[in-house]
């Protein structure tokens, strides 16, 4: 696993050195050029900014707020759209069922269930991590049905024959079997479900990094909005890249031989 | 009930039409059934009869087709420059292995860089117009679009290239009859992953800039407390979508992937 270290050295620098040009590339044209801070900011004054809201604490606080709010949303959607994908995918009849019904609802999830749930739920967290959840969930649901599918029939039957329960077969045979397919399906989700969660904050609550941006944009903070952009796309590279892409590749090498077999 | 008259249900299952409309029939009687009871304060949730008439009052007064046209206007726009900005600057990058190696993190940065936090600076630039949502449309499309379109190049198999090359192929036979048909399944499904982002995009300008669209109408409504109005745009938005997505994205994916994807499969055996 230990790759020579020189390499891996060169391709960190490969992945840096495009954002060292851009950076180059913006400070000479805004000097250049001359523009306004109220139109464009200066790297410096983005850079400032940072430094400002690292140092009054107002960047933990609103990391944290949303941070938290796509965890408890991505949990919430793990433990609901799991088992619900898992049985649609197990069973023929619920999946015709429910196929047109779920692609209705994906075509709504997240943003457009934004003025119901602050109707509902009122301005707060409830309707930021409802509309997690909810752009979450059927991704979630949807790639676990199709993992569940693609099980080839000759492992469930193999299974059945030896008289598995229906709890066994759940651990041992459709959740490992559908899970490269769920992993596509978390990834997809958050995707959608940092969006929402972006949207929602802009929209409905008194904190976090969409809420941020709000308040900057009110008082024309250019520094300010940009700064919490770098953050918001930083930290989604982060999590997609760190953390989603390596899972999806373990159980894809893992669990996916099960699916290849076939 | 009778043999005769399961016979008569399947018939009826296998109809296309049926398949896809039936399961709303009893969703939509379970909805009445909810609202009729007032398990939930009418407040909050209204049965499929008042939403039906405030569609009447709604199309009556002209103000739904006004929005609606509004909303299809701004993603037409949307659309259009993010397919003419993000095709020929997928391939562009995907062609040149130094400029997919220098490109590539910043692709990834930008595309991480969700489309609705652009917002704000979208309206510090160009104010609440509909110049501000198309910029954001045509971003939201933009990124997808490029990244799939530059690992769809990437996974046309080397030995096709080759082979058409040591054919005596030349540079651009070997782009419009090797890479151009390898990369076509990732393109097609680029383009319906970047519209369905779009189509969210659209949704979240028009609440947030908020001048006329159906997100407008839905937020406008909510402002109010009108659950009637607001549940009409999620119907609305949903239908559209559902529309789009079946008659023109989902064939036209399936079709390229059926004619070029078998490319791609047999080079993998």
């Amino acid at each position: 696993m230990t790759a020579p270290r020189a390499p891996r050295i060169r391709s960190v620098l490969w992945f840096l050195a495009p954002f060292a040009a851009l950076l180059a590339v913006w400070a000479a044209v805004v000097a250049a050029t001359g523009v306004p801070m109220r139109i464009f900011p200066q790297v410096t004054d983005v850079a400032r900014a940072l430094v400002g809201m690292t140092v009054s604490g107002e960047l933990t606080a609103h990391l944290a707020a949303s941070l938290r709010r796509v965890l408890i949303g991505s949990v919430l959607a793990v433990v609901t759209a799991l088992p619900f994908g898992i049985a649609l995918g197990a069973s023929p009849r619920l999946s015709a069922f429910f196929a047109p019904l779920l692609r209705f609802s994906v075509a709504l999830a997240g943003i457009a269930w934004i003025p119901i749930a602050t109707l509902w739920l009122g301005y707060g967290d409830g309707a930021v991590i409802f509309i997690v959840w909810n752009a979450m969930f059927f991704a979630l649901a949807y790639n676990t049905m199709l993992g569940v599918r693609r099980i080839p029939l000759p492992l469930l039957r193999a299974a059945r024959s030896m008289g598995t329960g229906r709890l066994r077969m759940f651990w041992e045979v459709l959740l490992p079997g559908a899970l490269p397919s769920v992993v596509t399906g978390l990834r997809v989700g958050l995707g959608y479900g940092w969006r929402g969660l972006v949207a929602a904050e802009i929209i409905a609550t008194g904190a976090g990094l969409g809420y941020a941006l709000f308040l900057a944009q009110k008082t024309f903070s250019t520094d300010v909005i940009i700064a919490s952009m770098v953050i918001i796309g930083a930290l989604w590279l982060i999590m997609d890249r760190l953390l989603l892409a390596p899972l999806e590749r373990r159980t894809v090498q893992r669990w996916g031989m099960t699916v290849a077999v076939s | 009930m009778t043999t005769g008259g399961t016979a008569v249900w399947r018939q009826l299952a296998r109809r296309p039409a049926v398949r896809t409309l039936g399961p709303f029939v009893p969703v939509v009687a379970l909805w009445w059934a909810l609202a009729a009871l007032e398990v939930f304060p009418p407040a909050f949730f209204v049965g499929p009869d008042v939403v039906l008439a405030e569609l009447a009052g709604l199309l009556e007064r002209g103000i739904l087709p006004g929005y609606l046209s509004d909303s299809l206007t701004r993603l037409w726009y949307g659309v259009l420059f993010g397919l003419l900005i993000g095709l020929p600057l997928g391939f562009l990058i995907g062609m040149s292995p130094l400029a997919r190696r220098l490109t590539w993190p910043l692709l990834l940065f930008f595309q991480a860089v969700a489309d609705i936090a652009w917002l704000p600076i979208v309206i510090v630039w160009f104010g609440f117009s509909l110049t501000a949502v198309t910029f954001v449309i045509v971003y939201t499309i933009v990124f997808p679009l490029v990244l799939s379109i530059v690992a769809g190049i990437e996974q046309v198999p080397q030995e096709l290239v080759r082979a058409a090359r040591s054919l005596g192929a030349s540079r651009l036979r070997i782009f419009v009859e090797v890479i151009l048909p390898g990369a076509l399944p990732s393109v097609a499904s680029g383009v319906r992953t970047g519209l369905g982002y779009g189509w969210r995009a659209l949704v979240a300008a028009e609440i947030i800039v908020g001048t006329s669209g159906i997100g407008f109408m839905m937020f406008d409504a909510r402002r109010v407390g009108d659950v009637a109005e607001v549940f009409l745009g999620m119907i609305v938005l949903g239908i559209l979508w559902y529309a789009l997505d079946a008659l023109f994205l989902a064939p036209f994916e399936r079709a390229t992937v059926e004619r070029w994807g078998l490319v791609r499969q047999e080079a993998a055996r």
